[in-house]
């Protein structure tokens, strides 16, 4: 009994030393990233990227996880509520953040996870066929105000971040164009080029080797500004739509109550692997512009992103349901 | 024949010891995969895909090519030995492959898989340089109302082949169409049935679905009988198909070919799609359909054909336009993408070490897993010398293991366990579960196809006897009409020659 007792007193003291020292000797063991998307995909494939890009800096282990499911929100759920200890993180895509909170009810808010940083993000494209009646993007705004409801346009799902952005355009201009949504951006890109819908809505690395044989005519880019990829395609700054900028992008999260000493060790040694000129090209390859913000940014951004795709949601009739 | 030299300069690259090594290593883990029950092609390419970072484009699609090659040739061994689907498109093997086995033709069943497998590969990677690009161009022309067109007809065509009666059947197909609505509805952005459960919002687990109700279902109806109806281990001289066996194989692995190839360029579900309308066939045209169900030779040849027929198929909208038309295709464009390398109508003159490369390690994996397999026959067939009193617990466990690997979700084991119990209700109550099944994968697609094609017609109802949708449906529906045709006249000749 007393045995037991002294037993369990040793374990409780040894338990204590790595809570104290948690902070100075931070990461004194492999860290896991949890990513609440499937292997093989796009933000499965820059987590084990910025993962083995950051082992060296902060000369620990980094051990991806993927826990998909809901569109994200499985795993952004369980990245909330793991322990604040530093060695749980999250590599997330802004959807579960900002878009999914529209339709579903989940149990975190931006309160409930500490945003650390972002690497980048991909730009969504709307493209028409090449005989379509406009040539530039503003000619494609003008073209679809002046027939409301007569176009359609596929996309990645209704209530996501690819349909959000295009309806935060189109509601803004005042146009209606039919959405379509698809499984995928490969999808659409199918159903696209065998003439079912008037307009491509997607990422860009489906449409893009089609635009270059000259089967698609990509006009109007949801970022900003405009990608060298696709050079007569309009940025939102172009028609005077700059701050309604809504894309992909990519960041990481921890649980809530981390401890601020960690999070700026975190901040720091990943802002650092994501802005090497090798990780620039990494996402490149894959269709994706390279912009490191800090965790103030990132907050901020996902903040106002997760307000203003709130407005959109109401204005098209999305609603979150009790469930 | 151009062509032809490019397919050389392909086997140039595919032959370098290194690539030889990749393709060998993606066919021996294939393999693995798609033997163990919840593990299939995609989890089996997503988890070997972080090694390809590493190597070159053709290096890194040749070993994840052999992966998926690899598990559509493992599937089959769990189906015949235990009624375990090892992956989607095995599920109708089960149906008869397990049936041989219990008669002591297990080993015969395997070895026709395999053989039927390479051929069927073998023939729709030739399918897939000769009219691939041609092919491509007809898929695109196959838009939201046209699928819906072609599964409901595909569901037609299996619920009539079914071995159970007419309103089981139905029952079945009722039943699977309303598991297939659980999750969130894509157009809507409504959670449908999912109980406040975020998991659910992807609806229920197929592959925690299938093996309960085909596999756990069959070790609990085992438990009911004093001396339960296990598979035989055949004796070393049992283990090849008789002459007959290989008669009546041999023009359904041809046509089971025909049907994989055509069926791979059908989006999303086309391997379990493709199964499924080849058994039909094979049984609507054979002269001893009531064999059917209980060891039929064609039932087991004819649909592990058209699964790997349907692999070749499936790189056609990858190689050609750059859009992956299932899963696996999917993982295979993420591994060129990441270096740098773009599939689509540029991808023959850009990479042609790529492309040539790809299809000469296809040709190659066959080889190699055809000469992998058959060995394996007798090691496979051995483990039924196991007693039941061991194998089956071991088996619910292999099962748990698998499943639960997928996702590490607990909801899929919840599943898995409330499928098989189900299953074995249902099963006793002698109802065929492989309708349920397919109705399952098929209904959530053929809902949303309906509704997408309504949309894009604004309403307008006529758009599923308009244009492509029209033509693909009169061209099936002349197809199912002259088997009809076909197996009347069948039927006069054989009481015709009944007559004395």
């Amino acid at each position: 009994m007393l045995k037991g007792i002294l037993g369990a007193l040793a374990l409780a003291s040894t338990a204590l030393v790595p809570l104290t020292a948690v902070a100075q000797d931070y990461p004194s063991r492999p860290v896991t990233l949890i990513v609440p998307a499937p292997p093989g995909g796009g933000t499965d494939v820059f987590a084990r990227q910025i993962a083995e890009a950051v082992e060296p800096i902060l000369k620990q282990k980094v051990i991806v996880d993927n826990r998909a499911g809901g569109g994200g929100t499985v795993g952004t759920t369980m990245i909330s509520a793991a322990k604040p200890d530093g060695y749980t993180l999250g590599f997330v895509w802004n959807s579960p953040l900002t878009t999914s909170p529209h339709s579903l009810t989940v149990a975190y808010t931006p309160d409930s996870y500490a945003s650390v940083m972002s690497i980048g993000y991909s730009s969504y494209v709307l493209c028409t066929a090449p005989d379509f009646p406009a040539a530039t993007g503003k000619e494609l705004i003008d073209a679809v105000k002046a027939a409301p409801g007569k176009y359609t346009y596929g996309n990645d799902g209704l209530g996501g971040t690819m349909q959000l952005a295009a309806e935060r355009i189109f509601t803004k201009v005042g146009a209606k164009v039919r959405p379509v949504p698809f499984g995928g951006a490969g999808e659409t890109a199918r159903n696209f080029l065998g003439g079912h819908v008037t307009f491509y809505g997607g990422s860009l690395p489906p449409i893009l080797p089609h635009a270059a044989a000259g089967k698609a005519k990509c006009l109007l880019l949801t970022s900003a500004a405009r990608n060298p990829a696709l050079p007569q395609a309009a940025g939102l700054d172009d028609i005077g739509l700059g701050s309604e900028e809504t894309v992909l992008w990519w960041g990481l999260i921890a649980p809530a109550r981390t401890p601020p000493e960690v999070l700026a060790k975190l901040e720091k040694a990943f802002m650092e692997a994501a802005s090497t000129p090798a990780f620039k090209a990494t996402m490149e390859k894959q269709g994706a512009t390279q912009r490191v913000l800090g965790a103030k940014d990132t907050g901020a951004l996902i903040r106002k992103e997760l307000a203003a795709l709130g407005e959109v949601a109401k204005a098209i009739g999305i609603e979150r349901k009790a469930q | 024949m151009d062509s032809l030299g490019y397919l050389m300069d392909g086997f140039a690259v595919a032959f370098t010891a290194r690539n030889l090594l990749l393709c060998f290593v993606g066919c021996l883990w294939g393999t693995a995969v798609g033997v163990l029950p919840g593990l299939g092609p995609l989890a089996g390419m997503a988890l070997l895909l972080p090694l390809t970072f590493k190597l070159d484009p053709a290096g890194a699609v040749i070993m994840l090519a052999g992966i998926f090659n690899g598990a559509m040739y493992g599937g089959s061994t769990t189906s015949i030995l235990m009624r375990i689907p090892g992956e989607a498109a095995s599920v109708v093997t089960c149906i008869d492959g397990y049936e041989m086995a219990k008669r002591g033709r297990a080993g015969a069943a395997l070895t026709l898989s395999a053989v039927g497998s390479f051929v069927g590969g073998t023939i729709s990677i030739v399918g897939l340089m000769a009219v691939g690009p041609l092919l491509a161009d007809a898929m695109l022309s196959v838009g939201p109302a046209a699928e819906f067109v072609l599964m409901l007809t595909a569901l037609l065509v299996v619920s009539v082949v079914s071995s159970s009666p007419p309103v089981k059947t139905l029952a079945m197909i009722v039943l699977g169409l309303a598991l297939g609505t659980v999750g969130m509805d894509q157009l809507t952005a409504w959670p449908r049935f999912t109980f406040g459960s975020l998991d659910l919002t992807d609806g229920l687990n197929f592959v925690a679905l299938s093996i309960g109700l085909f596999g756990v279902s069959e070790i609990l109806l085992n438990l009911d009988e004093a001396t339960p109806a296990v598979p035989k281990a055949p004796r070393l001289r049992e283990m090849l198909p008789t002459a007959q066996e290989i008669r009546e194989a041999a023009p359904a692995v041809l046509r089971g070919s025909g049907v994989g190839f055509l069926f791979g360029l059908v989006p999303g579900v086309s391997h379990i799609i493709s199964t499924f309308v080849s058994y039909a066939i094979e049984k609507k045209i054979s002269k001893t359909p009531e064999k059917f169900g209980h060891g039929a030779v064609a039932g087991v040849a004819g649909p592990e054909t058209a699964n790997n027929a349907t692999t070749g198929a499936s790189m056609i909208p990858l190689l050609v336009l750059g859009i992956p038309a299932i899963p696996a295709t999917a993982i295979l464009l993420s591994a060129l993408l990441i270096h740098g390398v773009q599939p689509g109508p540029l991808l023959m003159s850009e990479h042609p070490q790529v492309f040539w490369g790809l299809i000469a390690s296809l040709y190659l994996g066959n080889a190699i897993l055809v000469i992998l397999n058959l060995p394996l026959v007798s090691i496979f067939v051995s483990l039924l010398r196991t007693p039941m009193g061991v194998l089956a617990p071991l088996v619910l466990v292999v099962c748990l293991i698998g499943v639960y690997s997928l996702k590490a979700s607990p909801l899929d084991l919840a599943i898995l366990v409330a499928a098989g119990v189900g299953g074995y209700l249902l099963r006793k109550f002698s109802y065929d579960v492989a309708p349920l099944l397919l109705a399952f994968v098929l209904g959530d697609r053929m809902e949303l196809s309906f509704r997408r094609a309504l949309t894009i017609s604004d309403g307008d109802w006529w758009v599923f006897v308009q244009g492509p949708a029209a033509r693909v449906f009169l061209v099936v529906l002349a197809l199912i009409g002259g088997l009809q045709l076909a197996a009347m006249l069948l039927g006069w000749r054989r009481t015709g020659a009944a007559a004395p």
